[in-house]
């Protein structure tokens, strides 16, 4: 009974596994396949559709893409660490009360949120910036609460002795802030930078909304073809942004992100 | 969950520079209110406006709650969502469980790969589904080439292939939550029933499952919610035989430019979901008024 059981566990393990592994391999296979007709696992391989990633049709988007992730990731980074900064180091007044303010996007759909911001930009006559600038907007709204609270929480957690150790040895709060808070709290807010990065990267349900023809980021113009075609040239666009992200993670990860972060952040 | 940064000590006492501290926090507020609550407020006032003349009316509304196609669309989604949550759940246990228990060098391994798919941006994971599921599609094509079927089964745009696509995108967080909660149940109660004689089947009904209500009932909350809002998936694995109320909503706007009523849609989401967040919210603080009025009586 006990054997049987313990065998079910394992079984169903795999499988879920398998179901998790799965779509992700056959796109993989998908971009190796010569044949384009997407069907069966591919016997033989090429890197031929890999060509095709440098053609103006999914490098402009990729570019925006990047660009627009960038500015929103510097954006939300700024704004999400002086927030942190006023309502957890300063303890102004109220700060709860603060906190569940700019926490609140939280908890409305993203793609009511871009609902919301398209039809505010149309009433007030905006329909200019949508594009480029639209877009960072309401991505700097979706992730700007995730950049505060990873900030406001490394904050909140370090060792406040340290601080009133270098403010009791007589140094200014400038220098405090310089050596002591800001070294403490980045890999809090370095994993945050990058998380606002991938979501902006990876959005669809706000920017659905307000690319523009010309102005598409890279997953708006990837279901946009997906509509009408799912040819391996969309497998190897997808492999090749995973890796883009897998790198980007990589690279912030060096920069002193998640592990040490992991580790209790106590370099 | 967003107050531990709060109730934990700040790290100084609050400086003089009180001011400067409402400085600082301006840009950040400043960039919420024009692109947060005033969107919101516009878009609220909106469903209570005709699109043309801009005049007050309840007609949106109650054209949601007449027309047939908006509760069904209503009714899909809360189906799929609760489909998901229960499959998420039924799926992710098995997972968790080990994940929390183990501590064999393949944990790491299990942990990677049920974990690393959500890396890999919904794009990627919903066509890998499109592949496999299209009428054209991996399953069907074998199933053809082997001879057991004629003509290819409807695998794809129906709740199915909504349901599967979306499972896959939300089990991570469900494991995770499913996990965390596991790990908080005293292995020593398994341990203690075990060495009393219960079997393996009676272990896992009348302690890890009863003891882990809490976990479960987390990711059916966070899987319901994911699901309900998705777009990416629905859009593209439901098409246009399958619609929910975030894909109609987006039609609303960009196919029919019916501002007012995508309004009225999107506030019909944005109840549902508040709703499925305030019976979360309800069930934590029942479970830890019963939890302290137990510890009273106890001292």
């Amino acid at each position: 009974m006990n054997r049987v059981l313990t065998c079910l566990f394992w079984l169903a393990i795999a499988l879920v596994l398998t179901f998790i592994t799965l779509p992700l391999a056959v796109v993989v296979a998908a971009s190796l396949s010569p044949s384009s007709a997407v069907t069966f696992l591919p016997w033989e391989w090429t890197t031929v559709w890999y060509g095709n990633l440098l053609a103006d049709r999914w490098l402009q988007p990729f570019l925006l893409s990047v660009k627009i992730a960038t500015v929103v990731a510097g954006i939300s980074g700024v704004l999400g660490v002086l927030a942190a900064y006023a309502v957890v180091y300063e303890r102004l007044p109220g700060s709860t009360a603060i906190m569940a303010g700019l926490l609140s996007p939280l908890s409305v759909p993203q793609i009511v949120k871009g609902v919301a911001i398209v039809l505010f930009l149309s009433i007030i006559g905006l329909q200019g910036v949508l594009g480029t600038p639209a877009l960072i907007a309401a991505h700097v709204v979706l992730a700007l609460p995730f950049v505060t609270r990873m900030a406001a929480t490394s904050l909140a957690n370090f060792d406040g002795n340290l601080d009133r150790a270098a403010q009791s040895l007589g140094a200014t709060k400038r220098q405090r802030l310089q050596h002591i808070v800001l070294p403490m709290i980045k890999p809090g807010v370095l994993s945050g930078v990058t998380f606002a990065f991938i979501i902006s990267f990876n959005n669809i349900p706000l920017s659905v909304f307000l690319v523009r023809p010309g102005d598409t980021t890279l997953p708006i113009a990837v279901i946009n073809y997906l509509e009408y075609s799912l040819d391996p040239v969309m497998a190897a666009v997808n492999v090749a942004s995973m890796i883009f992200i897998l790198t980007v993670i990589f690279l912030f990860e060096k920069v002193g992100g998640f592990s040490a972060q992991l580790h209790g952040g106590s370099k | 969950m967003s107050t531990i940064a709060l109730t934990a000590p700040a790290a100084m006492p609050g400086a003089p520079a009180r001011s400067s501290g409402y400085l600082v926090l301006a840009p950040s507020c400043l960039v919420l209110t024009i692109f947060f609550a005033l969107p919101m407020g516009t878009m609220i006032g909106m469903s209570f406006m005709d699109a043309q003349t801009l005049s007050p009316t309840l007609l949106n509304y109650q054209r949601f709650f007449s027309d047939g196609l908006s509760l069904a669309g209503l009714y899909r989604t809360a189906v799929m969502s609760i489909l998901v949550a229960v499959c998420v759940t039924v799926l992710g246990y098995p997972v968790a469980y080990y994940l929390a228990r183990s501590r064999s060098r393949w944990r790491a391994l299990v942990f990677a790969l049920a974990l690393a798919p959500e890396l890999a941006g919904v794009v990627l994971r919903t066509y890998g589904w499109l592949i496999i599921l299209e009428d054209r599609g991996f399953i069907n094509d074998m199933l053809i080439n082997l001879g057991l079927i004629a003509s290819p089964l409807p695998l794809s745009k129906n709740l199915f292939a909504v349901v599967v696509g979306l499972t896959h995108v939300v089990l991570p967080f469900g494991i995770l939550s499913l996990t965390t909660s596991i790990q908080g149940i005293d292995p020593n109660l398994e341990r203690a029933a075990q060495m009393l004689g219960a079997s393996r089947l009676s272990v896992i009904r009348h302690i890890i499952l009863p003891l882990s209500v809490p976990g479960i009932v987390s990711s059916l909350l966070i899987s319901f919610t994911m699901a309900a809002s998705a777009y990416a998936t629905p859009a593209l694995l439901g098409g246009a035989r399958f619609k929910v109320l975030a894909t109609m909503i987006y039609e609303q706007v960009l196919f029919y430019i019916d501002w007012g009523f995508a309004a009225v849609m999107a506030i019909a989401l944005l109840i549902m979901m508040l709703a499925i967040s305030f019976l979360g919210i309800r069930y934590e603080t029942r479970r830890g008024n019963r939890r302290s009025n137990r510890e009273g009586e106890a001292s």
